[in-house]
C-alpha cells in the first residue's frame, strides 16, 4: 500500500511539472484575419519563451456587430478585438461580461492601432473617382458593406455623412440626401467588409470599394497593383478599432493573465510593427516612423467631433427605424 | 467616259458618305459594348445576390436546431449548442449455462440482463442531466437519475442517484467491460446511491477527482431511492493519467488512483451487502450473514486501482478492502473482507483498446468480407472473507470464507453498437458446502458457467 501511495504522489508531481497547454479565443471583425495570424504567431513564441506554456489561439471573424452578438449569446471569447467601441459597449451593457469602464484599461482608449476609410478603384480609375462627391453620381456603382452588421460599413457611412455635413455647412437634410444618393448607387450590400471585398474584387462588381484602408492595401498586395488603385478622399474618419478582455470568461476559464498579456502585447514594439506591416496605422512613434509614409495624408475627423460618440451615432443612424433604415431601400 | 460617269458619280457619293457610316458603326459598337457591360454587371449582381442569399440561408441553418441519428443515438441540439437532448439505450440478452451442477438446478436459461433507455442532455449550456430506467431483470427500477452543473471541467457538482466513486470496474460503463459480469471483487464496493458529489478534471484531464456525500449503502447494493437511517457516507476518488497528452502510445493510456469511502450504520440490515452476502460471477450467493446480523458501526472501504491500455492490449487491476462493524444479539465484530482482480484483453484484429471500449475498423459486413473486431479476454479475481465472521455472524458449514475465480472469453464487436460475448468462468470456494440452499448448495462444488450475451448499445 505504501508503494502504491508513493506512486500516486510521484504521478501527481509529474502532472504538476508539465508545461500548460492554454487555449485562447479571439473574437474579431472581418478583415483582421491576416493581422492576427501574424500577431498570434509572434505572441505564442513570446509567451513560450516567457513561461514555457504552449498557447493555441483560435480566431473567429465576421461582421463586428454580429461577432458582438455571438459573444453576448454565449460565445466564450477570452478577448474581443472589434471594429468599433460601440460593439464592445454592447457586450458590456447586455451581458455584463465586461465592465463598463473597459476602454480606460489600455492606452489610447483601448485602440492599439487605427485605420480610416478609403476607396479602391479599378486600374486607371475609369469612372474618375476622386472624392466622396463622385460616389453619388449616376452610373457609379459603389460597394460598401451593410452598416447594420459591419463595423467598416458604419465607419464608411459616418465618413460620407461627415463629408456631406462639411460640404453643406452642417445642413443635416442635405447630408441625409447625400447619403441616400450614396446608398442608391449600391447594387449589393454584404454583411461584412471581407464579403464586400470579395464582391468588388473577385466577383468584379461595381466601380469602387468603400472600406478599410488596411483592406484596400491588402487587396493591392494580394491581387496586384496592376489591377487596382487606392483613392484617398479629401476627408475621412479616424477609425479606432478597440480591444478588450472578456473578464467573466477569462476568470471562469483561468486565462486572465495570458489574455491580458495578449492584449498588452499589441502595444509592444513587435505588436506595433505587426500592425504597421498589416497596413494598420500604428500608435507607437517607432512603428509610425517606419510605416507612416505608406499611408496617404488625409484630413481625419473623429466620431466624437461630428457625431458626439458612438452611442449617439448609433441611436440616430443605425438603430431600427434610424436614418439608415429610412434612406436605404434595397 | 460618258458611259462610266454614273458609276463614278455613285462611287464619289459613296466615298463621301463612308466616314459618316463608320462613325455610326463605331457609335453602335460602343453602345453595344456599354449595353453588354451593363448586362454583365446585372448578371454578376444577380449571381452575387443569390450567393449572399445562399450564405445567409446557410448561416441561418447553422443557428437552427439539428437532429441527428447515428451510432451515438438520437441527438437533438439547439443552434447555439446550449440545449441538447440525447436518447441512447442498452439492451443485453444473456444466456447462462452451468456445468457440474450436481447439487443445484434451475440456473440455466436466457435472461434480459439490462434493458435501459438512456435519456441525457444539457440545459442552458452548463446543466446536464441523466435519467436511466432499467426494465431488465425481474422489476423496473431507476438506475441513474442526476443533475450535473458544469462550472468548469475542473469543478462540477452532481446531485441525485449515481455511481458511488469507489470501484474501478464498477465505474466502467456496462457495455464496455471485458466480461458480461463484473468480477466478484466489485461486490465489495457500493453500487448506486443518492447523494451530492463535487468532481472534475484538472491539469487538462491528467488528474480527476470526485468527492461526495451519500446516504450510504452496503457492499454491492444500490439505494432504493431513499435513506433507511440517519447517517451519511463519504466517498472520494483521485485518479491520475499523467501521460494523457503524450504522443507516446505506450504510456499515454496509463491510469492509476486511489478511492475510498467512510460511513456509519446504526444497527440496520440494509447496511450489509446486497442480499446480506456476496455472489459469484454466476450471481449465486457463496457467502451470507446469518439471520439477525446487522451493520452496526463504521464501514470504510479503500481501493487502489489502475489500468493500462496500449494499442490492442488492455489491463485493469484493483484491490478492495471493505471493513465493516457488524453485530448480532449483543455481540459485535470488526470484519475486514478483501479482494483483488486483474483482467486483461487483447484485440485480435488490431484495434486500439481503451477504458471506454473499442470501435471496429471494419464493421460486420460479410458481403464485403468484413467481420468486425475480436477480443480475447482473461481475468483472475479472489475475495477473502474475514475469518472473524465465523461462526457467530456466518455459518461456516454453508458460507465460504473465500472465493477464487478465473475467466476467459471472446468478445466479438460486430460494429460500434452490436457486441456478442461468450466466456467461461470457474470459481472455487474455501469452506462451506453444507445445506440444500445457497450458499451451502453453491459452495459445495466449484461453479463453472458459460456466459453468452448479445448486446445492443447506442
Amino acid at each position: 500500500m505504501k508503494k502504491f501511495l508513493s506512486a500516486i504522489v510521484i504521478g501527481a508531481a509529474l502532472v504538476g511539472a508539465h508545461a500548460k497547454d492554454i487555449k485562447l479565443l479571439n473574437v474579431s471583425y472581418d478583415p483582421t484575419r491576416e493581422l492576427y495570424q501574424d500577431f498570434n504567431a509572434a505572441f505564442i513564441k513570446h509567451w513560450k519563451a516567457k513561461t514555457g506554456d504552449n498557447v493555441t489561439i483560435q480566431q473567429s471573424h465576421g461582421g463586428s456587430g454580429k461577432q458582438a452578438r455571438s459573444v453576448i449569446d454565449g460565445l466564450q471569447a477570452d478577448v474581443v478585438t472589434l471594429a468599433l467601441a460601440y460593439d464592445v459597449d454592447s457586450i458590456a451593457e447586455k451581458s455584463k461580461l465586461i465592465p463598463a469602464d473597459w476602454q480606460k484599461r489600455l492606452p489610447h482608449n483601448s485602440a492599439p492601432y487605427t485605420s480610416t476609410i478609403v476607396f479602391l478603384v479599378r486600374k486607371g480609375n475609369p469612372k474618375g473617382i476622386k472624392d466622396w462627391d463622385d460616389l453619388v453620381k449616376p452610373k457609379v456603382a459603389i460597394i460598401p458593406a451593410n452598416p447594420k452588421t459591419s463595423g467598416a460599413a458604419r465607419w464608411a457611412y459616418l465618413a460620407a455623412w461627415g463629408f456631406a455635413l462639411k460640404k453643406y455647412d452642417n445642413d443635416e437634410a442635405k447630408a441625409k440626401d447625400f447619403v441616400a444618393k450614396f446608398y442608391k448607387n449600391v447594387p449589393v450590400l454584404d454583411s461584412g467588409a471581407r464579403g464586400a471585398t470579395t464582391t468588388f474584387i473577385q466577383r468584379e462588381i461595381g466601380d469602387v470599394l468603400v472600406g478599410w484602408e488596411n483592406e484596400a492595401y491588402l487587396a493591392l498586395k494580394e491581387f496586384g497593383a496592376d489591377k487596382f488603385e487606392i483613392v484617398t478622399p479629401s476627408i475621412s474618419i479616424l477609425a479606432e478599432p478597440t480591444v478588450a478582455l472578456v473578464d467573466r470568461v477569462v476568470k471562469k476559464k483561468g486565462t486572465e493573465a495570458i489574455a491580458k498579456a495578449y492584449l498588452e502585447y499589441l502595444y509592444s514594439d513587435e505588436g506595433q510593427e505587426i500592425a504597421g506591416r498589416n497596413f494598420y496605422r500604428p500608435r507607437s512613434e517607432k512603428a509610425l516612423e517606419k510605416y507612416g509614409d505608406k499611408f496617404a495624408k488625409v484630413n481625419l475627423f473623429t466620431i466624437d467631433e461630428i457625431f458626439g460618440g458612438w452611442q449617439q451615432a448609433t441611436r440616430k443612424h443605425f438603430a431600427d427605424g434610424g436614418v439608415f433604415d429610412q434612406i436605404y431601400k434595397p | 467616259m460618258k458611259k462610266n460617269f454614273p458609276l463614278l458619280l455613285v462611287a464619289a457619293v459613296s466615298a463621301a458618305a463612308l466616314p459618316a457610316a463608320a462613325d455610326e458603326t463605331s457609335d453602335a459598337i460602343n453602345s453595344l459594348k456599354e449595353q453588354i457591360q451593363a448586362l454583365d454587371q446585372k448578371v454578376r449582381i444577380l449571381e452575387r445576390q443569390r450567393e449572399l442569399e445562399g450564405e445567409a440561408a446557410a448561416a441561418k441553418a447553422k443557428e437552427a436546431p439539428k437532429v441527428t441519428v447515428g451510432n451515438n443515438g438520437l441527438v437533438a441540439r439547439s443552434g447555439d449548442g446550449n440545449f441538447t437532448f440525447k436518447l441512447n439505450g442498452v439492451l443485453q440478452v444473456d444466456n447462462r449455462t452451468f456445468f457440474n451442477e450436481s447439487h443445484i438446478k434451475g440456473n440455466d436459461g436466457f435472461l434480459l440482463r439490462r434493458a435501459r433507455p438512456i435519456f441525457s442532455g444539457t440545459l442552458f449550456r452548463d446543466f446536464d442531466f441523466l435519467f436511466v430506467p432499467d426494465f431488465g431483470g425481474s422489476s423496473a427500477q431507476i438506475v441513474d437519475a442526476y443533475i450535473n452543473y458544469k462550472y468548469q471541467p475542473w469543478l462540477q457538482a452532481r446531485v441525485g442517484k449515481m455511481k458511488v466513486p469507489v470501484g474501478l470496474e464498477h465505474l466502467q460503463s456496462d457495455p464496455v467491460t471485458f466480461f458480461s459480469e463484473r468480477s466478484i471483487v466489485t461486490t465489495l464496493v457500493p453500487n448506486r446511491d443518492m447523494g451530492f458529489q463535487l468532481w472534475g478534471d484538472v491539469a487538462e484531464g491528467r488528474l480527476s477527482y470526485a468527492l461526495g456525500v451519500f446516504n450510504g449503502v452496503g457492499d454491492g447494493r444500490s439505494t432504493s431511492n431513499s435513506d433507511f437511517e440517519d447517517h451519511r457516507e463519504f466517498a472520494g476518488r483521485l485518479f491520475a493519467t499523467p501521460f494523457k497528452k503524450s504522443e507516446n502510445k505506450w504510456i499515454s493510456n496509463l491510469g492509476f488512483g486511489l478511492a475510498g469511502s467512510w460511513g456509519v450504520f446504526s444497527s440496520h440490515a440494509n447496511g450489509l451487502p446486497n442480499g446480506s452476502g456476496y455472489a459469484t460471477d454466476g450471481q449465486q450467493q457463496y457467502f451470507a450473514y446469518t439471520n439477525g446480523v446487522v451493520a452496526d458501526g463504521a464501514h470504510w472501504r479503500i481501493s487502489p486501482q489502475a489500468y493500462y491500455y496500449a494499442g490492442p492490449f488492455g489491463l485493469l487491476a484493483e484491490y478492495v478492502v471493505s471493513h465493516q462493524e457488524v453485530s448480532r444479539g449483543g455481540f459485535s465484530a470488526d470484519l475486514e473482507h478483501k479482494g483483488w482482480q486483474i483482467a486483461a484483453g487483447w484485440v485480435l484484429t488490431g484495434e486500439d483498446s481503451s477504458f471506454s471500449g473499442l470501435t471496429p475498423q471494419k464493421p460486420f459486413d460479410p458481403r464485403n468480407g468484413q467481420w468486425g473486431a475480436f477480443q480475447l479476454v482473461a481475468r483472475y479475481a479472489e475475495v477473502d472473507i474475514d475469518n472473524d465472521a465465523f461462526p457467530l455472524f456466518a455459518n461456516p458449514a454453508a458460507a465460504a470464507s473465500g472465493a477464487q475465480s478465473w475467466s476467459v472469453g471472446l468478445n466479438w464487436f460486430l460494429n460500434k453498437n452490436v457486441r456478442v460475448n461468450t466466456s467461461f468462468s470457474r470459481t472455487t470456494f474455501d469452506g462451506g458446502g453444507a445445506g440444500a440452499s445457497a450458499p451451502g448448495s453453491v459452495t459445495r462444488q466449484p461453479e463453472e458457467v458459460v456466459f453468452s450475451r448479445v448486446q445492443l448499445a447506442f
